[in-house]
């Protein structure tokens, strides 16, 4: 009698749990709205996506206006419970992987082991409270030449329609193109929604989605400033990265007048990168410093998200220029001789701004959409004077590639970075 | 005479003697062969540190190797590593399997596999950063990485879990590598981890998966070919949002009718089209001897720019504004257009077999219509095209 009793209490808080847990469960659709424009619908309220390619920094996410964000793979549930703790949704990234990376679509082992393993996680995650949207792969197109890529999207996109009808399928692309729209369309019906991965090709998205008949609505899965990839070089290679301020800028724009703007098929966006990450450079995506200080473009996406400036704003470096020469041109230096570095910047509201400058190596990488890269470690820097816009130092003695960062920011260590690559001849 | 009767008695009693001592035979007995798994020596690549020698166990600043003596699966010790790649380029281990002697795999490539136990100490995953790596004597290397569907459970758990690496998994083909002469297994550890690892054999494995084959290449080697043949492989004409480019019906095939908006910034003045139905369109064996010929219908020539794209290659783009040369008066408001492909700049740096999309920009004129696209045969001046008499 006892076990049947402790059997009948197992039953009721099983029950209870599964009850609970699915009660937690967001239901997504997408759908159109009186307009006629597609809209995200979470829980039967519309949800328009103000998001971060984000895996930390959550409370000033928040704080800044965001309601969502997006992780590339499945690795870390941690992510998704402290996205949900703080009140985010996620779209949450199942890594296809992609030829570039040594995988091989006409591989049946290979592929059916990959489709198996993320079906399996499928399963582990499709109830979790925080999910929004499924991103099956990311820029599975990136230089791959093997279509039949899609076909593995197109199983996992039907599986979650048959196990999970509470959240819209999407896969991302590494900027629009019409063979792509064309194979996705045709072999990815169960696919809801496309990525756009676009940083110069954002300018023009919108409208080419359009002209290659894309009909279904897209979020603006990475977005930003123009890429290393797509950045002038000097003559040596290094790529020219613009100061944070023009950054900004750019950022503001795009972010006004091509994503919002868009108000039939873009259902919102995620910008990138809300952390750090070497890319060619240690700042060039990255919303933060490798210290973890903000930089001025998380300002700018609160303005984007609530309308409003933060009370506090971080200073931005506008120019920077080596020798009297601006950062857009190439600067050779002879080994060991005195050279000028300056920056301008605005203060804004802050009375008192710190600026110091480090030295790098040059990191050349030939790794491409994303793919790790190597920070390089900072290395003397022979300083002779400087001030909050100026230093003057001594070029190394050994020849070779070099980028000389200017970092400043408030007390409250809201910053601003440019730099400047020179070569030692 | 006697001595020759003395010997043929002598092999006729030898042969009788050796007769009653034969065993009797089944003509039906198979045969004990023994398979070429069986034959193979080399089964043990690791079970414990003292026999099975390993190189890489010097501990780093990236990575923690031990043997630790208790939970093994199979024999005294087993091995355990922790490694963080965040500072090292390459972190790997290496099993000198049988202390470098030469392994042949060939005969057993297609029934064995490598398998091992792996375990972590607390929690599970279902995936975990490493590779296998096969090198030959001539320092090639091919590569395999765990597939879940050969992880025992789905999971690695603090369980000793099996995994299997099919010798097939691994690309020797594409690497070249001398599957007859292996020399070493390498053990490849990237990112982040902690694992014990167990009983490093050879087992017998049947491995029932095929390579399929390339179904997105499409190889035209004869003249004439129809290119941009269906609808849906164009681009640049949306009823929804511009009127500026539709398609029409004034030729055989199909064809778009441009009627540009000219006093609007933003209209719609560029088309494209997939040779062939957005696959590699593969031109390689004939493209010098080709030239895109195409139909235009207008009162007067527009200034129109044709761009070649290629999938792949350092150079994926080619293009040429056309000029009255291109053009054929066939009369009653029809030109005729022939643009040979030997005369696009560059043309010998771009990828023919992996042609993508031809393009065409509308650089002047705003009424026409455009179509029947092909690619014809053409040997005369690429710079001359009119002058050719074959046309």
């Amino acid at each position: 009698m006892e076990r049947n009793i402790n059997l009948f209490i197992c039953l009721i808080f099983s029950l209870a749990y599964a009850l609970t847990a699915n009660s937690q469960v967001s239901k997504v659709v997408v759908t159109k709205n009186s307009f006629g424009n597609f809209e995200l619908q979470r829980n039967g309220t519309p949800y328009y996506i103000k998001g971060a390619g984000a895996k930390d920094h959550f409370d000033l996410l928040v704080k800044s206006g965001a309601n969502s964000i997006r992780i590339w793979s499945t690795n870390n549930k941690a992510f998704l419970d402290s996205a949900h703790q703080h009140n985010l949704t996620v779209t949450l990234g199942l890594h296809v992987r992609p030829e570039r990376s040594g995988m091989d679509y006409n591989d049946e082992y290979a592929v059916k082991g990959q489709i198996e393993y993320l079906k399996n996680e499928v399963l582990k995650y499709k109830d979790h409270p925080a999910l929004l949207v499924w991103g099956i792969g990311n820029e599975v197109d990136l230089r791959y030449s093997n279509f039949k890529v899609w076909e593995t999207i197109e199983i996992i996109a039907k599986f979650i329609k048959e196990v999970d009808p509470n959240h819209p399928t999407m896969t991302v692309i590494a900027g629009v193109d019409p063979s792509k729209a064309y194979y996705i369309k045709k072999y990815c019906p169960s696919v809801d929604i496309l990525g756009l991965n676009v940083y110069g090709s954002i300018e023009n998205a919108a409208v080419n989605l359009r002209k290659f008949n894309w009909d279904k609505p897209y979020i603006v899965t990475e977005w930003g400033v123009n890429g290393p990839f797509e950045a002038k070089k000097t003559s040596w290679k290094a790529k020219i990265e613009p100061p944070n301020g023009i950054k900004a800028d750019q950022r503001l724009r795009r972010y006004k007048e091509l994503i919002e703007k868009d108000e039939e098929l873009c259902l919102g966006s995620y910008c990138f990168l809300w952390g750090q990450k070497q890319e060619s450079t240690a700042t060039w995506h990255g919303m933060f410093l490798n210290n973890g200080n903000p930089t001025e473009a998380v300002d700018i996406m609160e303005y984007c998200w609530t309308g409003r400036w933060p009370k506090s704003r971080a200073p931005s470096i506008k120019n920077i220029s080596l020798e009297n020469i601006g950062w857009r041109k190439d600067h050779i230096l002879a080994a060991s001789t005195q050279a000028t570095l300056k920056i301008e910047y605005l203060e804004y509201n802050n009375k008192e701004v710190i600026v110091e400058y480090v030295l790098f190596p040059e990191a050349f990488s030939d790794k491409i959409g994303g793919d790790i890269q190597k920070s390089p470690e900072p290395i003397n820097l022979e300083i002779v004077r400087q001030s909050n816009n100026e230093l003057i130092f001594i070029s190394p003695k050994r020849k070779g590639a070099y980028r000389l960062f200017a970092f400043i920011r408030n007390k409250k260590d809201q910053s601003s970075v440019a730099n400047i690559p020179f070569l030692v001849e | 005479m006697k001595s020759i009767l003395q010997i043929a008695l002598g092999i006729l009693i030898f042969c009788s003697l050796s007769c009653s001592s034969m065993r009797e035979v089944s003509i039906y007995e198979p045969s004990k062969s023994i398979s070429a798994f069986e034959q193979f020596p080399h089964k043990i690549l690791f079970t414990n540190s003292a026999e099975n020698g390993l190189w890489g166990v010097k501990n780093t600043h990236c990575k923690k190797v031990s043997f630790i003596k208790n939970n093994n699966y199979v024999g005294k010790d087993h091995l355990h590593i922790k490694w963080n790649a965040s500072k090292c380029n390459y972190i790997a281990l290496g099993l000198k399997w049988d202390n470098y002697k030469v392994k042949n795999l060939e005969p057993i490539i297609q029934s064995a596999a490598i398998e091992l136990r792996v375990r972590i100490d607390s929690g599970a995953i279902s995936s975990i950063p490493m590779f296998f790596i096969l090198e030959d004597y001539g320092g090639n290397q091919c590569r395999a990485n765990i597939n879940y569907l050969n992880l025992e459970g789905g999971k690695i758990d603090a369980e000793w879990r099996r995994i299997r690496i099919p010798l097939q998994a691994f690309n020797y083909k594409k690497r070249e590598v001398n599957m007859s002469n292996i020399k070493e297994l390498r053990i490849e550890f990237q990112r982040k981890g902690d694992l014990h690892i167990d009983n490093i054999i050879i087992v017998p494995h049947q491995h029932n998966y095929k390579r399929t084959k390339d179904i997105f290449t499409k190889v035209f080697d004869t003249h004439p070919i129809r290119i941009g043949g269906g609808k849906e492989y164009w681009w640049g004409i949306n009823a929804k949002y511009s009127s500026d480019l539709q398609f029409g019906d004034s030729f055989k095939n199909e064809s778009v009718i441009v009627n540009i908006d000219e006093s609007n910034e933003g209209s719609w003045n560029t088309f494209g089209f997939s040779p062939y139905q957005w696959m590699h369109t593969d031109i390689n064996s004939i493209y010098t001897t080709s030239a895109i010929n195409f139909k235009i219908k207008a009162n007067e020539l527009p200034k129109i720019q044709a761009i070649l794209f290629a999938y792949s290659g350092e150079r994926r783009r080619l293009q040429k504004t056309l000029n009255e040369s291109h053009f054929f008066d066939n009369k009653n408001g029809i030109y005729e257009a022939f643009l040979p492909l030997k005369s696009l700049i560059g043309h010998s740096e771009f990828r023919w077999d992996m042609l993508k999309e031809i393009r065409f920009k509308v650089l002047e004129g705003a009424e026409f219509e455009i179509g029947d696209f092909q690619l014809i045969e053409f040997r005369g001046n690429p710079e001359k095209p009119k002058e050719w008499r074959g046309i």
